[in-house]
């Protein structure tokens, strides 16, 4: 076959040189071309098995949704938005909760809007409510004493200094008096009203933000589960890789040294291909001698 | 069988002044029916008054009109003028009489009230604005006009004023009969402001309503006379606190005029005759204070009849008070000396009398107003010109009203009466006709030291009086009767006279 094919001197030489150890030669070039492939294949295999490792732990290591919920019905939840990816966090309480946030936080505005209300109108329904109190015990006095300056004769004097009579002067001086202290009184109690109105809007509207407080306090012990899980995640996501890495490697190394037998082998038997041929010594045919006879 | 004359001795007739209320016959003969022109002199006789003495020269401001208020200006410094009102005018002076109207001030009547307050004196009358006079200004102003006057308005512009507890007080205007006003205290002129003031008392009149006609201060308290009522307020020297002490229903105040200041009392004229505050606020009862008792139908019948304006005074030297009924020409003598068993002055009568203004001076004289000006209250006779001093005794039965009498003397005692013919006169059993007998008494002419009665060189030199001329005569009577009313008249021009007592002799004869 190797006289058609190149000449019988090729040939022959050709199946000299196979015959004389050339054949093992080429045996250990392909052993090299084989180790050479496999090695490169091997880097691809780490690289490769390195990436799916690595996915596989990014999904291992990815935050894990998860959902709080109180006694009260509060829920806290936290997740992916699967369009977005952004980490969404939610909280919502319970519908009791929620009426009765709304209900103080409502009730939390008419307060501040009472207390932002001027206090003009104010004073003068307290001053009219203090007076219509002051009034009969008024007309009770007036009344005495107009009944004893009548006893006396004297219900009709008028005095430049006084205008009336001495008492009734003083009933009226009295009178205004407690009129003017009605009315500073009215003047304090709509201040004070005022901020007490200010007060209860604070508190209302600290109030209506109690059960998102209690909510967050509730979600407290679920985040630190939430923590622990995603930490013991984490760990065995990180032993995974490890070991996954720990097996990549030791993949790898087989492979190598697959690689290397694979080489050493072919290194011996393609030192066979650039011997001459017909043992042991230089009178044998080479492989140069073969491609200078061509 | 001849009988003994029986002698009545009529002691000092009269000593208890006129009675006409009680019926005649039961009367005590020390009343009289009639005692006009008369007082009840220091002895307790009754005795022809006083007359008149003018001390004006020059009235041509006066014109024909009479004086209508009299007033001695006095101040602190002793400054003093004397003030008076007629014609429409404010006068000064007693012998010529200047108009002190303020220019421009137009008066057409002149019921003015004058009092004496603080240094000034100030004048009143019912819807005029007040006149004030004092030293420093020296003119007679209207009150607005005055440089320290404040609040002077028309209101009140009251007919009576009273000068008391440090302050003015005014009542009486046209148009409010119940409000009293006071000024500021010591200013009179000072109608607002300070401690000025009002009081209307229209809600304490005891009978609903009434007039207030007169304020009178008395004993701390302020006495404020109705026409039908007397409210009194304590307390007044504080007017803002003064307080209602008593009210007096049916008992008022017949005219300002009439209230006089007697020292004890409060004299003035009811509807019903003249009373005592000081009593009528003990009793609380009109019949017991009644001053005027023995001639209170006289009274009510000249009150109904006066048309015109009453005068009074009070004259503690002449122990009596003179209330005149100025339209009627009559004037009351009350002898304040005492009272009688019933609690009444005795009362004289001074018919004819043309006094319209009296003013008491500090110096005991007694001024008068007539129309001739301003006279003093002296001598014997009115301005020179003779008044008729009467005294007719209630009707004498002696004693026994059924039996005759038949008068055969009448023996009167006379003191004074120099050279004055007098007239006796007696009636028997209520008639109107009086027998008359007259004589003339004695001559008595004052002789002086060292002034020869007789004229010069006479023998003897001189004749000194004894004192008092006392005259008594012996008078021849006719007629007879049951009862008896017995009489003197005669013309006062000059000198004093005085009935002593009048003794009269009887026979008693048959019973009728």
């Amino acid at each position: 076959m190797a006289e058609e094919l190149f000449g019988s001197q090729t040939l022959g030489d050709i199946a000299s040189y196979l015959e004389g150890g050339g054949a093992q030669g080429l045996a250990g070039l392909g052993l090299l071309t084989s180790a050479y492939n496999r090695l490169g294949n091997v880097g691809e295999q780490g690289q490769r098995l390195g990436q799916e490792l690595a996915e596989t732990q990014i999904g291992q290591a990815a935050f894990r949704p998860y959902t709080v919920t109180t006694a009260t019905g509060g829920q806290f939840g936290t997740q992916i938005d699967p369009v977005t990816g952004q980490l969404k966090t939610t909280m919502g309480v319970s519908p009791e909760e929620q009426a009765m946030r709304s209900q103080l936080f409502g009730d939390a505005g008419q307060f501040y809007q009472q207390a932002a209300m001027p206090t003009g109108e104010r004073e003068q329904a307290i001053f009219e409510r203090m007076r219509l109190a002051q009034r009969p015990e008024e007309e009770r006095q007036r009344l005495a004493l107009e009944e004893r300056l009548a006893g006396q004769g004297r219900l009709g004097v008028r005095t430049a200094q006084f205008g009336g009579s001495p008492e009734q002067f003083a009933l009226a001086q009295a009178q205004e008096e407690g009129r003017n202290r009605a009315m500073l009184g009215a003047m304090q109690q709509a201040q004070a009203e005022q901020m007490q109105q200010a007060g209860l809007g604070q508190q209302y509207l600290g109030a209506s933000y109690l059960p998102q407080q209690m909510l967050l306090q509730g979600i407290t012990p679920g985040q630190t589960a939430a923590g622990a899980s995603q930490q013991a995640q984490l760990y065995g996501a990180g032993l995974f890789g490890e070991a996954t890495a720990s097996g990549i490697d030791a993949l790898l190394g087989s492979a190598l040294g697959q690689g290397n037998l694979m080489g050493a082998a072919g290194t011996g038997l393609l030192s066979g291909l650039f011997a001459p041929s017909g043992g042991g010594g230089s009178e044998g045919t080479s492989f140069f001698d073969i491609l200078r006879n061509l | 069988m001849a009988q003994e004359l029986r002698s009545i001795n009529l002691v000092a007739p009269a000593f208890k002044g006129i009675n006409t209320e009680d019926s005649p016959l039961a009367q005590d003969p020390s009343f009289a029916e009639t005692a006009d022109n008369a007082v009840i002199d220091k002895r307790g006789r009754i005795a022809a008054r006083k007359g008149h003495e003018v001390t004006t020269t020059n009235k041509t401001a006066l014109g024909t009109a009479a004086l209508r208020a009299i007033k001695t200006f006095r101040d602190d410094a002793g400054n003093t003028k004397v003030f008076s009102a007629g014609n429409n005018k404010i006068f000064s002076g007693t012998t010529t009489l200047v108009d002190e109207t303020p220019v421009g001030y137009t008066i057409t009547a002149d019921n003015w009230k004058m009092v004496n307050f603080n240094d000034r004196i100030y004048m009143f009358q019912r819807g005029y604005e007040p006149l004030v006079y004092d030293n420093t200004s020296a003119v007679v102003e209207a009150m607005s006009d005055h440089t320290h006057a404040a609040g002077v308005a028309a209101t009140m512009y009251g007919n009576e004023v009273l000068a008391a507890y440090g302050r003015l007080w005014t009542a009486d205007f046209t148009d409010n009969k119940s409000t009293i006003y006071w000024s500021d205290l010591l200013n009179g002129v000072h109608w607002s402001g300070g401690s000025s003031g009002s009081i209307d008392i229209s809600k304490v009149w005891p009978n609903g309503y009434d007039e207030i006609v007169s304020l009178a201060a008395h004993n701390n308290l302020l006495i404020i006379f109705g026409q039908h009522s007397i409210v009194v307020y304590e307390g007044a020297t504080s007017p803002a606190s003064m307080a209602l002490s008593d009210t007096v229903a049916g008992v008022g105040c017949v005219d300002r005029d009439t209230v006089q200041y007697t020292g004890t009392d409060v004299i003035f004229l009811s509807q019903t005759g003249l009373r005592s505050f000081g009593r009528t606020i003990q009793e609380k009862s009109m019949p017991i204070s009644s001053l005027s008792k023995t001639i209170t139908k006289d009274i009510i019948s000249l009150l109904q009849n006066e048309s015109d304006f009453y005068r009074s005074v009070y004259s503690p030297e002449e122990n009596f008070y003179l209330l005149s009924f100025v339209g009627q020409e009559t004037t009351y003598c009350f002898d304040v000396r005492g009272t009688l068993e019933d609690g009444s002055y005795r009362v004289t009568r001074w018919p004819g009398s043309l006094f319209t203004a009296y003013e008491t001076r500090r110096d005991g004289k007694l001024f008068i107003g007539t129309t001739d000006g301003i006279s003093e209250y002296k001598g014997y006779s009115d301005n020179g010109v003779k008044y008729r001093f009467k005294y007719f005794s209630p009707s004498l039965t002696f004693g026994d009203p059924s039996r005759l009498k038949i008068l055969k003397k009448i023996k009167p005692t006379l003191v004074g009466a120099n050279s004055a013919t007098v007239f006796m006169k007696f009636a028997y059993d209520f008639g109107t006709s009086f027998s008359t007998t007259e004589f003339t008494v004695g001559n008595q002419n004052p002789a002086f030291y060292n002034v020869n009665e007789f004229g010069a060189n006479s023998v003897p030199l001189s004749e000194f009086t004894g004192g008092e001329l006392t005259n008594q005569r012996s008078l021849n009577a006719v007629g007879n009767g049951t009862s008896v009313v017995v009489g003197l008249e005669s013309d006062i021009n000059g000198f004093a006279l005085s009935l002593q007592e009048i003794n009269l002799l009887a026979l008693i004869g048959k019973t009728l």
